[in-house]
């Protein structure tokens, strides 16, 4: 190390890097460094008259995560955007298949952390097709009952970013209460707030106990006074309802053209729902309503979620009335190895679409396993539902379609 | 080692600092009685020919010593009172219920790297905080606080206010131009837009107001709602103080409008790129803003410093008690009546309870002896000080106002900047020159010239 020289009258070799490192740094523009790959990339980075870049993320207050938005603006105004995926890659699918089938569920949890249930089920099913496992029907109802406390969880946290990345700072600690309590409840049950690695293929680790059931029945005799309370902050607020209504719209056609699922999808007026369109599990056993809305807005996509709380509580209560007694488990090889073959299961989560492909080759191990994840789906549809609106939108966009950056990059 | 360093290296942090600041103070006051002997007589003659001066010194120091502790009070209003709202618990480490905590923030932004990123305009960049700050603390110097009790009683007062508050646009400008970031500059160019476009409504909404008056001092407008609560302009000029209400939100960036810091869209706004003692001055130049619209809208609309009911004058309590009318017994009541009466308070507590050390007795006494000291001289300040009980009514409907806009942040969603603009254009700017017109038309009517 030699002493650096005083400041100003350094002496600047040009093809020093460090000397260059100096120079550029905290000057950050979003064109990649590399030359255009596609003619879409080299589209999109050029400049036309008046536009500038923005780079939206990964460290943004509201990206949901680490989402990365290259936003092309004029003024204000979104022209066109390039989202930059990848800041949470793990690997999952491919941790999956280095894993034996039990191992692969803990894998499958973090995908989406606030719905980690809905991430292990369509794997748990998808081994269960390949097993042939029955599982028991005490498992079923308790399967049901935690995904359905897990979606109302993540609802109620949607409430609170939705208001928050419109400016609200209220909503998102009124829903906190909410999803605490669910998580203690969920503790309770599964030994884990957060990343529950619950479901078991044949069954659930573990019944549930008494101090699930305490906390359970003490918050459903107020549910539904708190819920109404949380939504009344919002679904009353003249700002809100008018910067909502008509913003992002998304139709049948295009819905369907870019695979949209889950609330998304019944915003637009399709009661498309896997629990009742490809009944698993014991759903066609339960009663509840599909709540759809024509409009595809915003402010759609928020009241379809908030009426499907309601339904959740519905399901919550017959399953806790509907519950039989027997074993949570089915009997079960302690090494478990599938015949040669593929799987494929889908389930109903709070975002969409859930569903994993798994192909065996008769080992321990899955030999190609494939996830499914609707944030990520729901995510392609942003570029076309954000160009044309402003900055401010385009946030709002993002938050109604609710998509998990875990999930989004597995 | 010598003696000396050997004690020195015995004493605690504190005793070292008393031990340096002892020597230096008596330095100091020594230094200064030695100047007033020798160069008392000019000083005092110059002072006393240049009234104005020492007024102005006295005001403007007045009034940016003034400046940051109602910062400090309103930003830890906004924690705690944000924080009951979302049902959190909110400051409650730093001093009694945390309200020390916004002061250990002002020392902690003191302590800050004074740090300006690559590319910026440096000078640009360091005046900007500057320029925003002054303009709020400018903007102090005319607001009436109490009878007597005002920086300057300017004839224009008002248009002042409007002018000098304009200023912290510029500020923000400059901030948003300089800081080499599109956030700020967006955020910039925002609060440039979103101020201008409702500075027209907030000053056509007072014109309404300033026809009835006929002055622009805000003295004389305080003066004008003396008497009962129905004096004040708020019953007169409803449409206007609505209007005036509004807009003043809108200029003090405060939630439903704070688009200029919308933090989940541009991050920060023109504050991205700021930190330390700069960012320090954004976010004090907010809060003594927010002070002064609340202040204004109560000086303007709500009868100033004057109370709600005039009391008849049969009713009227008149101490007659001067304490400078007792001389030399006002020394000794001074001297004696506290121990005496500490002593007094504390018997009862020493007798009563067995248990009790005389010392805890003692301390009870003590509290008790404070707060009967200062409900008793504040009681006298406020029946025969009129700037006494004008300044706390003043403060009173004030944080009033200042806690209706804690209120509103906690509570409202942010509009859109096309929402935002079309409100001021359109809504706003013709219900202004309605309640103008409307004004001018009631006062030809029922009081032709």
């Amino acid at each position: 190390m030699t002493a650096a020289p005083p400041h100003g009258q350094r002496e600047a070799p040009s093809d020093d890097p460090r000397v260059q490192l100096d120079q550029d740094a905290g000057v950050f523009e979003p064109v990649p460094p590399y030359p255009p790959r596609t003619e879409r990339e080299a589209e999109f980075y050029t400049l036309g008259d008046g536009e500038m870049f923005i780079n939206m993320g990964p460290q943004h207050p509201s990206t949901h995560g680490v989402l990365r938005i290259v936003l092309k603006l004029e003024g204000e105004v979104v022209v066109d955007l390039d989202p930059v995926l990848g800041y949470l890659h793990r690997g999952v699918e491919k941790l999956c298949e280095n894993a034996d089938y039990h191992h692969s569920i803990a894998y499958l949890d973090p995908l989406e952390y606030i719905s980690s249930l809905f991430c292990e089920w369509p794997g748990v099913l998808a081994f269960e097709k390949l097993l042939d496992v029955q599982v028991p029907r005490r498992a079923e109802y308790i399967r049901v009952l935690s995904t359905e406390l897990n979606r109302i969880l993540s609802h109620s946290l949607f409430m609170g970013w939705m208001a928050l990345d419109l400016g609200g700072l209220t909503p998102i600690l009124w829903s906190f209460i909410e999803r605490d309590e669910i998580a203690e409840m969920l503790a309770a049950l599964t030994g884990q707030r957060l990343l529950y690695n619950y479901l078991r293929i044949g069954g659930v680790n573990g019944d549930i106990n008494h101090e699930f059931m305490s906390r359970l029945g003490d918050w459903m005799s107020r549910a539904t006074n708190q819920i109404e309370n949380n939504l009344g902050l919002l679904n009353q607020n003249e700002i809100f309802v008018r910067r909502m209504r008509g913003l992002g719209k998304l139709d049948k056609e295009t819905a369907f053209r870019m695979a949209v699922t889950g609330p998304n999808l019944r915003a637009t007026g399709v009661p498309l729902d896997f629990r009742r369109a490809h009944p698993y599990s014991v759903f066609p056993e339960l009663e509840f309503d599909i709540p759809t809305r024509d409009e595809g807005d915003c402010l759609a996509r928020y009241l379809v979620r908030m009426d499907e709380i309601k339904q959740s509580l519905r399901i919550i209560d017959q399953c806790i009335h509907k519950m039989p007694d027997g074993p949570v488990m089915a009997k079960l090889p302690r090494l478990l190895r599938p015949r040669p073959g593929r799987a494929y299961a889908a389930v109903e989560g709070p975002r969409g679409q859930y569903a994993a492909y798994v192909v065996s080759d008769g080992t321990d191990q899955p030999f190609r396993m494939r996830i499914h994840d609707p944030s990520f789906v729901h995510l392609q549809s942003v570029g076309v539902l954000m160009p044309g609106h402003l900055i401010a939108d385009a946030m709002a966009v993002m938050a109604s379609l609710d998509p998990i950056m875990g999930g989004v990059d597995k | 080692m010598t003696a000396v360093a050997r004690s020195w290296g015995r004493l605690t942090l504190a005793g070292k600092i008393l031990f340096t600041v002892i020597p230096i103070l008596l330095l100091l006051t020594a230094g200064l009685v030695l100047v007033v002997v020798l160069f008392g007589k000019p000083i005092v003659d110059f002072l006393a020919a240049n009234i104005w001066l020492v007024r102005f010194i006295v005001a403007a120091s007045a009034v940016l010593l003034m400046s940051v502790p109602t910062a400090f009070l309103i930003i830890y209003m906004e924690m705690k009172v944000i924080a009951l709202m979302n049902l959190r618990i909110g400051p409650d480490r730093v001093g009694p219920f945390g309200s020390l905590l916004s002061v250990v923030h002002g020392l902690k932004v003191l302590m800050k790297e004074d740090f300006s990123p690559t590319g910026s305009d440096r000078l640009v960049f360091t005046l900007a905080p500057v320029v925003v700050y002054m303009s709020a603390v400018m903007s102090l110097l005319v607001l009436p606080f109490a009878p007597g009790l005002f920086g300057a009683d300017i004839n224009i007062g008002l248009l002042y206010l409007f002018a000098v508050g304009g200023l912290t646009v510029v500020g923000l400008l400059m901030a948003g131009w300089s800081s080499f970031n599109k956030y700020s500059l967006l955020g910039g160019l925002r609060s440039a837009a979103q101020v201008v476009s409702y500075e027209i409504p907030l000053t056509l909404s007072v014109v309404g107001l300033l026809i009835l008056t006929g002055t622009m001092s805000l003295n004389q407008i305080s003066l004008n709602q003396a008497g009962w609560f129905t004096n004040w302009y708020v019953f007169q000029q409803p449409l206007g103080a609505l209007i005036f209400f509004i807009a003043a939100t809108a200029e003090g960036n405060r939630t439903p409008f704070d688009l200029t810091e919308a933090d989940s869209e541009i991050v920060a706004g023109f504050a991205t790129e700021y930190s330390g003692m700069r960012f320090g001055f954004f976010f004090f130049a907010e809060y003594v803003n927010v002070f002064i619209v609340s202040g204004l809208f109560v000086a303007l609309f709500l009868g100033g410093w004057n109370a709600p009911i005039a009391w008849p004058e049969a009713w009227a309590i008149h101490l007659t008690f001067d304490p400078g009318s007792t001389g030399m017994g006002l020394l000794f009541a001074l001297l004696l009546v506290p121990p005496i009466l500490i002593l007094a308070l504390a018997a009862p507590f020493y007798v009563g309870r067995s248990s009790l050390p005389w010392w805890q007795a003692l301390i009870i006494g003590f509290v008790l002896f404070n707060v009967l000291a200062i409900v008793v001289v504040g009681g006298w300040a406020f029946i025969s000080l009129d700037w006494v009980a004008g300044l706390l009514w003043f403060l009173g409907k004030t944080y009033l106002f200042v806690f209706t806009f804690v209120w509103m942040r906690g509570t409202l969603p942010r509009v859109r900047i096309d929402q935002l603009m079309g409100f001021a254009w359109k809504w706003l700017l013709p219900a202004s020159l309605l309640n103008l017109f409307v004004t001018a038309l009631a006062v030809i009517v029922i009081n032709p010239r």
